[in-house]
């Protein structure tokens, strides 16, 4: 069974950039995107997901929203949020909820940490 | 004495007893002195095998616990533990090597396994033959200073971290020269600044390298500017990348402006480590800027400074002002020119092809605020900037009036000559009431009337001047323009835009800006004055030098820090590459580091060329060679209008400069050529043998009679006025732009030829060409046997002794690992005072290569010293700018090179390689 | 102009531009990663204008038409950031951003999306850095791509366009070897600027002690 990654961002260049970056760092993921908070939701409903990107700043639901909601359904999801918002408070509200901050531009650097933690929690959880 | 000696020497049961009588031999009574001292011993043997242990003394076997019987004949790595830090180990082994002294503070282990730091200086004592024989190393217990390990490795790691931010500093300032830098380190909270950023800020140059508190960067700074300041440093030490300030510093009660311009560097997570820049003296600068601000805005004239291939031109507040736009520090090219009236030529052009020299040009614009339009002239002159590219700097102010009162002159003349139908009246006002200078004169140029105007600017009544020749008040100076202009007037041509200085009645010169037209017999004349403005085109040029000193002072040495982070980063890179061992891409940081250096060398070379100081290496030079190899290169330069003739006769001696210098010069004045001959023409270079005589020589400060090459240069083009001829060397030179091709070129020229002890003469006329002729010294003596050494391959050594001078230890250490890779021995000196012993003494030495600028004694001075007691020793310098050096021929005496820094490895692997071959009996 | 200091000291104007100096450095080091390339900034510029005026500032610059990503700010104070840039960059822009993700023609489609999303990132860093600087929390609009004149970049909301004046803060720069050179330009009305006011002079007291 491959592992699914979610990738949420209103910006589609940004799902492209986030895309490639979890591609570098793994080939063999399935990667499924969501424009907004809503369609990520109504996608989980039909797919297994095992981790999920979230942009912060997204029409509708913002991206801290949407990984409260997860967090409450997939207590041992990895998620994290990718953003340029840098702001302490931002950072702050992603750790209560049990997520990575990432800070946009997104780059393998900035990426790999969390990918590799997954990775490792995912592997260890299916054993 | 001996009896305390004697016991450990017995306890030696291994028989070193004889190598110590040796030892005693080479270091007096000294050494049973210090055994004596209660101070721990050892002494090794680095003849033998693993440089064993061949003594210790009671004190060291209280420090370590080991008897001399079980240290003797062990190497003293046994006493390391297993923290002993490899590092300090391989400094203590190279520095051994190296100089044959060695001080290091080194955790070590006791016999019962505790540890202790040992502060241990080791120094070496040689044979007659100058060989090491032993090596004697005192220790001590420092362990004290290191109670707390955490301590010691923080301490350690500072004292790494200062020694490496010294060097980076002590490098930049080398580089930069005059300008101060320092460097931040934000972890610590400690400023590090070199001798010059100290002496700018009253501190203690001292202390000032080795570290002060942060407080120390606003201590002295003038009250009113010192929160200023600390915010622009937090926003650095926050990771805001630009930091520009100026501000006062007052040291001993004298205020002065220093301009900081500094950047942050960040780590890999983007947080703020090091905040470093430079600090330059600007107050000079800033007096003559604030002078020029207040003189701008009360003569109406604004300023720009415009560099070829930009976007933007910088430009004064007064310069918005004429155009009606808000002011602006910096404004677009297309913004300014879009203003300008779509039948006038642009305010700012593409300087591609713009002739170096002065530039004039008049244009109406719409003001950008009230909509008005307004004439402006616009004066100024094309640079070769030392950045590179073209600068076009000048002044812009509004000639609305003179437009007008053309315009007046015109209507006044057409109504003289239609005296019916013009009032009286109607005439006398704009006669009377004009504040510019009206005149009447007859064909022949003699005054028939003045308007009151005269009397208010120049103090002279109608009954003063009417009946005298025009031009008898001009300053003699202007005269010969302004006969010209008087001639072209009888021959019917208008005047217009015309500046000479005219005498006032209280003996004062003043600027008048004059237009005249000849009509129906008569010259009308209109004359302004521009006092003021020429005043201010004098101050602009004099706030010009200024801002170019504050350019290489400030800018460009930070430019030069940029580079030098380029460098020290990917020689850092590669440092640690080597340490884990990943060779593989560790060649491209070091091409980095190399591209870095090169461009930093190219821009040293270019600032020096720019400020006429650098370094001419004069060397016998064939001049018909050099011609020959240029003609591809100044036909493809000439272009198809321009036919190019060659002239050299055959038997043309050999000269004595520069080839690279008269290269230049001869493209420079091909080039100036060209653009005088917008039509076409002929360039004719000739090269033959003349003497010249005292009487010809007359106007040359350097050159003295006799034998010299002429190089002459003549075209076909339009020629100059006498006028023009007299200033084209002058760097500065702005009148209007009647002489093409004139300008720093030229001048340039002029500075090579004197530093060649040349001679330089031009000849033109207007229309009908320019030849411009320089005369090189002939060199007597075969041609160029210097020049070989460029082809002389890396030469092998035979173990020959170099003794090498240089206080900077990057070069030093460069400089010996060449030396020694090629096979020589070197000896290596921090200056004069470690240099003259060895140089007094009995050693056998083959070269001696020395810095110029060395603390204390100079390199010439130590030059001179040498070749007392060895007259035969070949010297080399290695300089990387010196006045003194700047002109090789007078500084060298016979068996005396100089290269110049930076150089590649390869160049001085060559060039040593050359005098030693030469040399060899 | 006697207005400035109606409105703001001498330091206080010093602290703004070095927040906003460090706000846009970390955004030029955003762009930078984006790019691949050196983005050069110059030293920011503080005014307190009309608005006319701001759109004055900007036309004597740019005379041709411009592109501009805006970003709504809020908190206790509030205003609009923006990403400025010649419409003749624009597509340059796009490419050094896409650079290898994507093709010349996804490019061109993707040409607002690629600038909302660029505007976002170098936005968000300036601004989310400034707010972490004064130690206030910010709201941030969602990004939105403008296309005109300085004069209709610079029409607040009815919301905040009660004030007469703006404060103005603008920051040229130039990305490396591309050709490419826009501004970064911030805009507060009135009532933020009081707030603004106390929060930069507690910055003041606080690099007063601190530093040195």
């Amino acid at each position: 069974m491959g592992t699914t990654v979610l990738i949420v961002d209103d910006s589609k260049l940004a799902r492209i950039v986030v895309g490639k970056t979890i591609a570098a760092l793994q080939p063999d993921w399935i990667r499924v995107e969501a424009g907004n908070a809503d369609e990520a939701l109504a996608l989980i409903e039909n797919q297994a997901v095992d981790l999920a990107v979230l942009d912060f700043n997204m029409p509708g639901r913002d991206g801290l929203d949407l990984a409260e909601e997860l967090r409450a359904r997939f207590p041992d999801m990895p998620i994290a949020v990718a953003t340029a918002n840098v702001q302490d408070e931002i950072m702050a509200r992603a750790r209560a909820a049990n997520a990575a901050f990432i800070p946009k531009p997104v780059t393998e650097d900035g990426m790999r940490g969390f990918i590799s933690g997954a990775a490792l929690r995912l592997r260890s959880a299916g054993q | 004495m001996t009896d305390t000696v004697d016991p450990a020497i017995r306890r030696d049961n291994r028989g070193a007893a004889a190598d110590l009588d040796a030892l005693r031999a080479l270091a007096g009574p000294l050494f049973d002195a210090l055994v004596g001292s209660g101070m721990a011993i050892s002494v090794t043997d680095p003849r033998q095998a693993d440089d064993p242990i061949v003594f210790v003394n009671a004190a060291f076997e209280g420090l370590t616990g080991y008897e001399a019987a079980e240290a003797v004949g062990r190497n003293c790595r046994f006493l390391q533990s297993d923290d002993t830090d490899p590092e300090t180990v391989a400094k203590i082994a190279k520095a051994l090597a190296t100089t044959g002294t060695a001080s290091a503070d080194l955790l070590n282990a006791r016999r019962d396994g505790a540890t202790f730091w040992n502060r241990l200086n080791i120094t070496t004592v040689r044979d007659a033959s100058g060989a090491p024989a032993f090596r004697i190393a005192t220790q001590m217990d420092v362990s004290a200073d290191y109670r707390d390990e955490d301590l010691g490795r923080d301490l350690r790691a500072t004292r790494q971290r200062l020694l490496e931010a010294k060097e980076r500093l002590r490098i930049a300032q080398a580089v930069a020269g005059a300008a101060g830098a320092w460097e931040w380190d934000i972890a610590r909270g400690r400023v590090i600044a070199d001798p010059r950023f100290a002496t700018l800020y009253g501190l203690d140059p001292v202390e000032a390298e080795q570290g002060l508190p942060t407080s120390a960067f606003f201590d002295t700074v003038y009250a009113a500017d010192r929160l200023r300041l600390k915010i622009a440093v937090a926003g650095a030490l926050n990771g805001a990348e630009v930091f520009a300030r100026d501000y006062r510093v007052v040291v001993d009660g004298d205020v002065r402006w220093v301009s900081a311009r500094g950047r942050t560097f960040l780590d890999a997570d983007e947080q703020p480590v090091r905040f470093s820049g430079v600090l330059a003296d600007i107050t000079d600068q800033k007096r003559v800027e604030e002078r020029l601000r207040i003189a701008q805005s009360a003569g109406g004239v604004g300023t720009f400074q415009y560099l070829s291939g930009f976007g933007t031109v910088d430009v004064s507040e007064e310069f918005c002002r004429l155009l009606g736009l808000h002011p602006a520090a910096s404004l677009p090219v297309r913004t300014i020119n879009a203003l300008v009236h779509p039948d006038d030529p642009p305010l700012i052009s593409a300087l591609g092809d713009a002739p170096i020299g002065a530039a004039f040009h008049e244009f109406r614009v719409q003001r950008a605020d009230d909509g008005l339009e307004r004439w402006l002239a616009c004066r100024g002159e094309h640079q070769l900037a030392p950045t590179g590219g073209i600068s076009f700097i000048g002044v812009i102010y509004d000639i609305t009036a003179t437009k007008h009162s053309e315009a007046r002159l015109r209507a006044l003349a057409a109504a003289l000559e239609e005296r019916a139908e013009v009032t009286q009246q109607e005439r006398d006002r704009v006669w009377n009431l004009s504040r510019d200078l009206l005149s009447i004169s007859d064909r022949d140029g003699v005054y028939r009337a003045i308007n009151p105007a005269w009397k208010d600017l120049l103090g002279y009544d109608a009954a003063d001047l009417v009946g005298l020749p025009m031009g008898g008040l001009v300053h003699p100076d202007d005269k010969l323009h302004a006969q010209q202009q008087t001639a072209g007037l009888r021959a019917g041509d208008m005047v217009a835009d015309f500046d000479c200085r005219v005498l006032a009645k209280d003996g004062e010169y003043r600027w008048i800006n004059w237009t005249a037209v000849p009509e129906g017999g008569f010259i009308y004349a209109v004359g302004r004055d521009v006092t003021q403005r020429k005043a201010l085109e004098d101050q602009l040029r004099q706030s010009q030098k200024m801002e170019a000193v504050g350019q290489l002072t400030g800018g460009l040495a930070h430019d030069f820090n940029n580079m030098l982070t380029g460098i020290l980063g990917g020689i850092d890179m590669v440092r640690r590459r080597i340490g884990e061992g990943r060779m593989a891409d560790a060649e491209r940081f070091l091409d980095a580091a190399m591209q870095s250096g090169q461009r930093a060398a190219a821009l040293t070379h270019r600032l020096l060329a720019f400020s006429r100081r650098q370094s001419l290496d004069s060397r016998p030079l064939d001049v018909r060679d050099l011609v020959a190899s240029m003609e591809d290169l100044l036909r493809r330069t000439l272009g198809e209008q321009v036919r190019l003739e060659s002239e050299v006769a055959d038997d043309v001696w050999t000269a004595l400069a520069d080839d690279n210098q008269l290269e230049s010069a001869i493209l420079n004045l091909a080039i100036n050529a060209r653009d005088a001959m917008p039509r076409g023409g002929r360039l004719t270079i000739a090269a033959r043998n003349v003497q010249l005589s005292a009487a010809r020589l007359a106007k040359s400060d350097r050159a003295e009679p006799g034998d010299y090459v002429e190089i002459s240069v003549s075209d076909t083009g339009l020629g100059m006025t006498p006028d023009v001829l007299g200033k084209v060397f002058d760097p500065f030179f702005t009148t209007k732009p009647l002489g093409q091709g004139t300008g720093l070129g030229l001048s340039m020229i002029y500075g090579f030829v004197q530093q060649s002890r040349g001679h330089i003469e031009i000849e033109s006329r207007e229309g009908a060409g320019t030849t411009i002729r320089l005369f090189l010294p002939r060199h007597l003596g075969e041609a160029d046997e210097a020049n070989d050494t460029h082809e002389v391959a890396a030469h092998a050594g035979a173990g020959e002794t170099v003794l090498v001078v240089e206080d900077d230890p990057a070069v030093r250490l460069l400089v010996v690992q060449v030396l020694e890779e090629l096979g020589y021995r070197a000896i290596e000196t921090e200056g004069g005072r470690d240099a003259n012993p060895i140089l007094q003494s009995a050693r056998s030495i083959d070269l001696m290569i020395s810095d110029v600028g060395l603390p204390g004694l100079n390199g010439r001075q130590l030059a001179e010293i040498a070749r007392e007691s060895r007259p035969a020793l070949p010297i080399l310098f290695m300089t990387g700018y010196a006045e003194q050096a700047s002109e090789q021929s007078a500084f060298l005496d016979e068996g005396m090179e100089i290269i110049t820094k930076p150089f590649a490895i390869d160049q001085l692997a060559r060039r040593i390689g050359a005098i030693l071959e030469r040399t060899k009996p | 102009m006697s207005i400035q200091s109606i409105f703001l000291e001498e330091l206080e104007r010093d602290a703004l531009t070095e927040l906003v100096n460090i706000g846009v450095s970390r955004a030029a080091s955003s762009l930078r990663k984006m790019v691949g390339d050196q983005v050069l900034l110059s030293v920011p510029s503080v005014e307190v204008v009309t608005r006319e005026g701001a759109a004055t500032l900007i036309r004597e610059r740019e005379s041709g038409e411009l592109v501009a990503v805006r970003q709504d700010f809020e908190g206790v104070f509030s205003g609009r950031a923006l990403l400025i840039f010649p419409q003749v960059n624009s597509m340059a822009l796009v490419h050094a951003v896409t650079g290898g993700a994507l093709s010349e023609g996804e490019a061109t489609e993707m040409e607002d999306e690629a600038l909302t999303e660029t505007g976002n990132v170098v936005l968000n860093s300036c601004l989310a850095t400034m707010a972490n600087m004064l130690q206030k929390p910010l709201q941030m609009s969602l990004p939105e791509v403008m296309r005109g004149d300085g004069a209709s970049l610079f029409n607040l909301s009815a919301k905040h366009a009660e004030g007469g004046v703006v404060l103005f803060l603008y920051i040229n720069f130039a990305i490396n070897d591309r050709d490419i050179r826009g501004y970064i330009a911030m805009l507060m009305d009135l009532p933020s600027l009081q707030a603004l006011r106390t929060l930069i002079n507690d910055f003041i007291e606080r690099v007063a002690g601190d530093v040195g």
